[in-house]
């Protein structure tokens, strides 16, 4: 018997049905914006400002330097929400009145939205990686222990930008917990994007990766499980432990981080690439949390529970190793060096983005510290649009007591001018300023902020400046 | 095996040298790839080799001769490009003398993106 064959039609969507696949899947009650800065136990709510989407194209790469831009922002927070729904999270205090949120979220619906538009989320936030990085060559896998030998002989010891940025900040208290929320993505469901890797059947690395995990998962013993250690880091510093609690005071490159591994571990065609990234970071930790322990310890006069930092300190060397022994080299040499390429570019992909992170993470401790200057910068800046030196595109709003502006970022410099009322400005965690009629803020490029309005009426102007130096000379 | 980083663009440093041999990292229409920048006919300047139209060949300035860039990108010295930086796995010894220096680039082995 004949039959006609069809043609296999790859998986896409057009440009303006990914606007509205979008738009759909983030227009779910759970996803609209909040009143209030954080969630209290509610790991179904992540504010997602369905109402800006429609403004934003998802279609293309976004280059690296436009990576910590709004659409990276809403990229993310979308990939977030769309990856946690293989997730189980269950609220603290019970279901009683989140019955509803636990079932949106992980409805067949909702999953089903976010699939569909997983595919162009992650090209749109992760496609830069392909200019990034370049494998090129013949690779053996004595070529490969050559590489990770001598990134095992690299000191590690020097502090990164963020923990330059947080002993140096005007007030290193804030600025340190500032850092443990960024972490909560990632610390609060450790090890979630690695199981994917342990489904199936693929020999004996797999029982070897299992390890790993079991040494994560504390042996069973959930007072030893990495993340209830975590949660014992954050308590001791004042902070909520709820899954995303502090959704709102994620940067862009800590959901990237915590994305990342999601996104290598949700597409097995990227299995190899897991692996190299698994090494960098294994190797990179006990350094990292050494160093973290050492900082927290300081910064908190040692009231911080550290605990979390010091067992990587001992088991994440053992991690390295047992990455490479156990787990890379039986795979090069059971599947072939064809493998090799793939693990190299995930080594070092993971440098990229955590280069990122260290960077965003400084930027924004500076944008903390610096809320009083920027708020007197609004004068000069104002003068320049207002005696018409500049031209500049103007939003004008009038907003309620209470009306909360989710957090957000922009894409170039921005000057909040209020007209009347008072605005209380918020660029982080415990970091805000306080504007009244006739004052207003410098808002930096891509540096994490919102606002609550707390008159009764608040009259303000945006002004889309760009470049704020630009207006002072 | 020696790992060592250089600079991916033309410029300061984005050239290694080993036992005498030059080393450079070209950005080609085809592809990126290290290049051992001594042509094996002479010992031309492969650094500054212009590609034969129309094919993936490189061809030295000095006395034409051709070097494949397939077998360089498939089969050439193994490396990874992160961002402005390359290390690559040269086949000397590790901890062999070696020294970073300016090595000028041809237009072709400096390519600087768009489609391929």
């Amino acid at each position: 018997m004949s039959h006609t064959a069809v043609p296999y039609r790859p998986f896409e969507l057009s440009p303006a049905e990914l606007r509205d696949a979008v738009q759909r899947y983030a227009y779910h009650p759970i996803y609209l914006d909040s009143e209030e800065w954080v969630n209290e136990d509610n790991p179904y709510r992540r504010q997602l400002r369905p109402q800006v989407l429609k403004h934003l194209d998802f279609s293309r790469v976004l280059p690296k330097d436009e990576i910590l831009n709004y659409h990276s922002l809403a990229a993310q927070r979308l990939l977030t929400a769309i990856y946690e729904a293989d997730l189980m999270f269950l609220p603290r205090a019970g279901l009683a009145d989140k019955w509803d949120d636990f079932r949106g979220f992980y409805s067949p619906s909702n999953r089903a939205l976010g699939e569909r538009i997983r595919p162009a989320l992650e090209r749109h936030a992760f496609g830069f990686l392909d200019a990034e990085v370049e494998v090129s060559g013949k690779w053996t896998r004595n070529d490969l222990v050559a590489l990770m030998s001598q990134h095992q002989r690299q000191d590690f010891s020097e502090p990164s930008k963020s923990e330059i940025a947080i002993v140096k900040s005007a007030d290193p208290v804030r600025a340190a917990r500032m850092w443990l929320v960024q972490f909560a993505p990632d610390f609060l469901s450790e090890a979630s994007p690695m199981i994917r890797n342990v489904l199936g059947n693929y020999g004996g690395a797999q029982s070897e990766w299992f390890k790993i995990i079991i040494d994560e998962y504390g042996y069973g013993v959930h007072a030893t499980k990495h993340s209830r250690l975590f949660e014992e880091t954050l308590r001791s510093v004042g902070l909520d432990t709820a899954i995303h609690h502090y959704w709102q005071f994620y940067l862009t490159s800590s959901l990237m981080v915590n994305n990342y591994f999601h996104y290598l571990g949700k597409n097995h065609e990227l299995f190899f690439r897991y692996l190299g990234a698994l090494y960098y970071t294994e190797t990179t930790l006990v350094a990292f949390c050494r160093r973290a322990a050492e900082l927290l310890t300081r910064v908190f006069d040692g009231a911080a529970d550290v605990r979390y930092f010091t067992e990587h300190v001992h088991i994440d060397q053992h991690h390295g190793r047992m990455a490479l022994e156990k787990l890379i080299l039986p795979i090069i040499d059971r599947y072939g060096p064809v493998v090799i390429p793939e693990i190299v570019r995930g080594f070092e992909e993971f440098k990229v983005i955590a280069d990122i992170a260290d960077g965003d993470f400084a930027e924004q401790i500076d944008w903390m510290d610096s809320g009083a200057d920027y708020k007197r910068l609004h004068d000069p800046v104002w003068a320049a649009v207002e005696q018409g030196r500049i031209t500049v595109p103007i939003d004008h709003l009038v907003e309620p007591r209470g009306e909360l502006s989710n957090t957000h970022c922009h894409d170039g410099d921005e000057l909040c001018h209020i007209v009347s009322g008072t605005m209380r400005f918020v660029n982080g965690l415990d970091a805000y300023q306080i504007l009244e009629a006739g004052q207003g803020t410098v808002i930096r490029k891509n540096r994490l902020h919102g606002a609550i309005i707390e008159s009764e009426e608040c009259v303000y102007q945006i002004h889309s400046v760009k470049d704020y130096r630009q207006c002072l000379s | 095996m020696l790992v060592v980083s250089f600079a991916a663009r033309p410029g300061k440093d984005n050239c290694v040298m080993v036992d005498d041999l030059p080393y450079v990292y070209a950005r080609t229409e085809c592809g990126e790839f290290v290049l051992p920048a001594r042509c094996p006919h002479r010992g031309g300047p492969l650094h500054l080799a212009s590609f034969e139209p129309g094919r993936t060949r490189l061809v030295c300035p000095w006395h034409e001769r051709a070097t494949s860039v397939t077998r360089l990108l498939r089969a050439g010295i193994p490396a990874v490009r992160r961002g402005d930086t390359v290390t690559a796995v040269l086949p000397v010894a590790d901890g062999a003398p070696h020294r970073l220096e300016h090595r000028p680039m041809s237009e072709g082995l400096s390519w600087e993106g768009g489609s391929r």
